[in-house]
């Protein structure tokens, strides 16, 4: 219904004489300055700054005890350069896409046997949220007791018990070992939060369109690619984004497991941070390593963003 | 929220009393507490003042239990009031390192050998008191010395010296008729590879190349018994340079015992400190290289082991047995407002009665860092704690043949040593190319640390 202004009081259709602001904003824009301004400085503070900071420091030469000395991107460049942090980058990115992708396939398997017609289903759904409601260090230790080459219960399991090697194998001392162990003690901490969110994501499919999918003549393998896959799209989305950004991140399992060794071949970039930090005592750099594949991560985060947004316009 | 000011909220609720009467009410309430702590405070401050005191937990508990009670003493006496804090071997550095950048270190504290270099800036210097305790006790021992002065000032005052050698089952050398080794090669070989039963699990040797301190130790000590070494005797780097042909000597034995010998059991090199302690109380290893917190616990726990073991002189190599003696020393902060009494503390817990008490408690651990103290009949007692003695009076100080820096002591932090040797064993890369790629490291901290 159209409704013509000049039928209308006067009050109304009186505009604004002054202040664009208040034009846009309402007359009650200064009040909403004094409502966000407390929030403003909160983030401010506590995120912008230490931020802010971060990247300056890492732009510096900064020793424990002595004041930063500003030397611009050199120590970026000095990193690019070093062998050990690039083990360190492949070994991140092995870590990380190696420990999501199992995670993803487990979690979807979990999330499938939760839905079935399984006896104690709440039963079996709290034990297989245990791994992630562990502590983590508490769970990194236990493996590291678990993987120990003398005194493991693995390799007793293996050697003792099941007689299937003939010898103890060192689990976190051989290079094709040491990070299949720690990617493993990462599959396990964190496949149950992949495989509760997708149970939470399979709940809110609609029945009806297995039904028609089954009417349809659809098979079980086909109603997964063509309903349950799709209905999952976006909490995958969201779990694997997240998933990648903490694993990436992810200091404990490595740290109590092997510290990055041996020889670096377990080494990975939160690691080599806190080496770099308290081992070295070189702040800038130690906050250069942390800050290097920051760019990297910001613009899959972003581009995930916009996929997501894309589909949920669809 | 204050019981008092809850009621008179509910008052105010319920109507019972006014506005006006509730912020009088709650004015006198929220005053009256504020007074109670002034005065809580002044009665604090009345108590003396008050000193942060960090100290090492290391693992020999009995040690620890008599610093701290002989702390709790002075305390009492100087009428200060001491607040306690314990850092060990894994979050030692990140106590110190937060605690320097925040301004906010403690008044004094218990560091090890790295802590007078790294923490120079903010430690106080501390040369009349390090100079009058040396010469009260015949002088200092020349690593500790090293580890505490730099161009003649002071940074730390030296307490100890963990004592420790080859811990070796001298029940199996004697079933096979052996005698005890001096050098790594033949010697420990030898009896390693004729005292083993991997079928058993009993392995002949137990020593990580992993990134811990065992590993760096055992690194470091093999390269100076080699001929070789990280640094010369400018402090310039020399792993791939003047010490090469040692180097390599020296690195290709540590990564044969594992690889070519295979007397070391299976997962070495993912030890940390703790594991051949682990391993050779349960009876998997003939020998292993340890501190002697490993013959304080066998002691402490009436291990059938304690009387089977047999603590060794560090064996050697071609060039001699080399061992880094690295202190522990007392750290006084710039910070600290009590200066006098952090002195006062050191004086009291360094006296010579005090100290052997710690020390008789220490099982060898609380090797001397004075002259004095390494003739005490103490370390007579036991023939494997002379054995300790020995180990600490031959021993010398990382950067050895050259002076101990900031860059020698970034290299043990960083595990460089370490690193190489896993390279190896793990990386796959040949003792040279590890050694180049370790030099490589080391020249770039050189190169930083010299910019400092």
């Amino acid at each position: 219904m159209a409704i013509s202004t000049a039928r209308l009081p006067g009050a109304l259709t009186q505009r604004p004489q002054r202040g664009g602001l208040r034009r846009v904003l309402g007359p009650d824009h200064r009040m909403g300055y004094l409502f966000v301004t407390p929030i403003v400085l909160f983030v401010l503070s506590l995120v912008a700054y230490p931020f802010g900071y971060a990247l300056y420091l890492s732009l510096t030469h900064k020793l424990v005890g002595l004041p930063p000395v500003f030397v611009g991107f050199e120590n970026y460049i000095r990193l690019s350069a070093d062998g050990f942090f690039q083990r360190a980058v492949v070994n991140s990115a092995i870590f990380t896409f190696g420990s999501v992708g199992f995670k993803l396939v487990l979690g979807v398997v979990m999330a499938l046997v939760l839905t079935s017609n399984i006896r104690w289903r709440s039963f079996w759904t709290g034990v297989l949220l245990i791994p992630w409601v562990a502590p983590t260090v508490v769970s990194a230790l236990n493996f590291l007791w678990i993987f120990d080459g003398s005194l493991g219960v693995l390799n007793y399991l293996l050697v003792r018990v099941f007689r299937i090697l003939p010898q103890g194998v060192g689990w976190l001392s051989e290079p094709h070992t040491a990070m299949a162990s720690v990617i493993a003690v990462n599959i396990w901490r964190g496949f149950p939060f992949f495989g509760i969110s997708f149970l939470a994501g399979m709940k809110a499919i609609p029945v009806e369109l297995y039904e028609a999918a089954a009417v349809d003549g659809a098979g079980m393998l086909q109603r997964f690619r063509h309903v349950t896959l799709p209905g999952l799209k976006n909490i995958m989305i969201i779990v694997v984004l997240l998933s990648t950004i903490w694993t990436f991140n992810d200091f404990q399992i490595v740290y109590i497991l092997t510290k990055g060794g041996p020889g670096g071949t377990t080494m990975v970039m939160p690691v080599l941070t806190y080496e770099t930090a308290f081992g070295a005592q070189r702040l800038g750099e130690a906050i250069a390593v942390a800050l290097y594949l920051l760019p990297l991560l910001a613009i899959t985060i972003m581009v995930l963003a916009r996929y997501m947004r894309k589909g949920r316009k669809r | 929220m204050d019981r008092r000011l809850h009621a008179l909220a509910e008052q105010l609720d319920a109507h019972l009393i006014s506005r006006r009467e509730f912020l009088r009410r709650s004015a006198i309430v929220t005053g009256s507490a504020a007074a109670g702590l002034h005065v809580l405070g002044s009665m604090a401050h009345a108590q003396g003042p008050k000193l942060r005191v960090w100290l090492f937990k290391s693992y020999v508990t009995a040690g620890n239990d008599i610093l701290a009670k002989q702390v709790e003493a002075w305390a009492a006496e100087r009428k200060v009031q001491v607040e306690f804090d314990w850092a060990t071997f894994g979050d030692r550095e990140q106590k110190f390192v937060a605690a320097v950048e925040a301004g906010n270190p403690p008044d004094i504290a218990e560091m090890n050998y790295q802590g007078p270099m790294r923490y120079r800036p903010a430690l106080r210097d501390v040369t009349k008191l390090a100079k009058d305790l040396a010469a009260a006790r015949g002088g200092m021992l020349p690593f500790a010395e090293r580890v505490v002065q730099l161009d003649g000032q002071y940074s730390g005052i030296p307490r100890l010296v963990f004592g420790g050698g080859l811990h070796i089952r001298k029940d199996l050398v004697a079933e096979k008729g052996l005698k005890m080794p001096k050098v790594y090669d033949p010697d420990v070989l030898d009896v390693a590879r004729k005292c083993q039963d991997p079928s058993k699990d009993l392995w002949g040797f137990g020593q990580t190349l992993n990134r811990c301190d065992d590993g760096n130790g055992f690194m470091q000590n093999i390269l100076w018994d080699y001929g070789g070494g990280t640094w010369d005797k400018d402090g310039k780097p020399a792993l791939a340079t003047t010490f090469l042909k040692q180097n390599l000597a020296a690195i290709q034995f540590a990564v044969d015992t594992i690889q070519k010998h295979k007397v070391q059991p299976p997962g070495v090199m993912s030890w940390t400190d703790v594991s051949n302690n682990e391993a050779y109380m349960a009876g998997k290893l003939v020998c292993t290289n340890n501190g002697a917190s490993l013959y304080y616990a066998m002691g402490a726990k009436n291990h059938p082991l304690y009387d089977k073991t047999q603590v060794l002189l560090t064996p050697g190599g071609p060039a001699g047995a080399f061992v880094a003696s690295n202190p522990y020393t007392w750290g006084l902060f710039k910070a600290s407002k009590h200066a006098e009494l952090t002195e006062d503390l050191v004086r009291w817990v360094e006296d010579e009665k005090r100290f052997e008490e710690y020390m008789k408690a220490c099982s060898g651990q609380a090797g001397p860092v004075y002259k004095v103290r390494a003739e005490h009949p103490y370390w007579k007692t036991n023939p494997n704690y002379e054995g300790m003695l020995q180990n600490i009076l031959r021993g010398v100080w990382i950067g050895y043949p050259g002076p101990i820096t900031p860059a020698a002591i970034e290299v043990q932090a960083q595990y460089i040593l370490c690193d190489m040797g896993g390279r190896i064993v793990v990386g796959g890369l040949s003792p040279e190319a590890a050694l180049k790629e370790a030099h490589k490291r080391v020249e770039e901290i050189h190169r930083i640390r010299s910019r400092a």
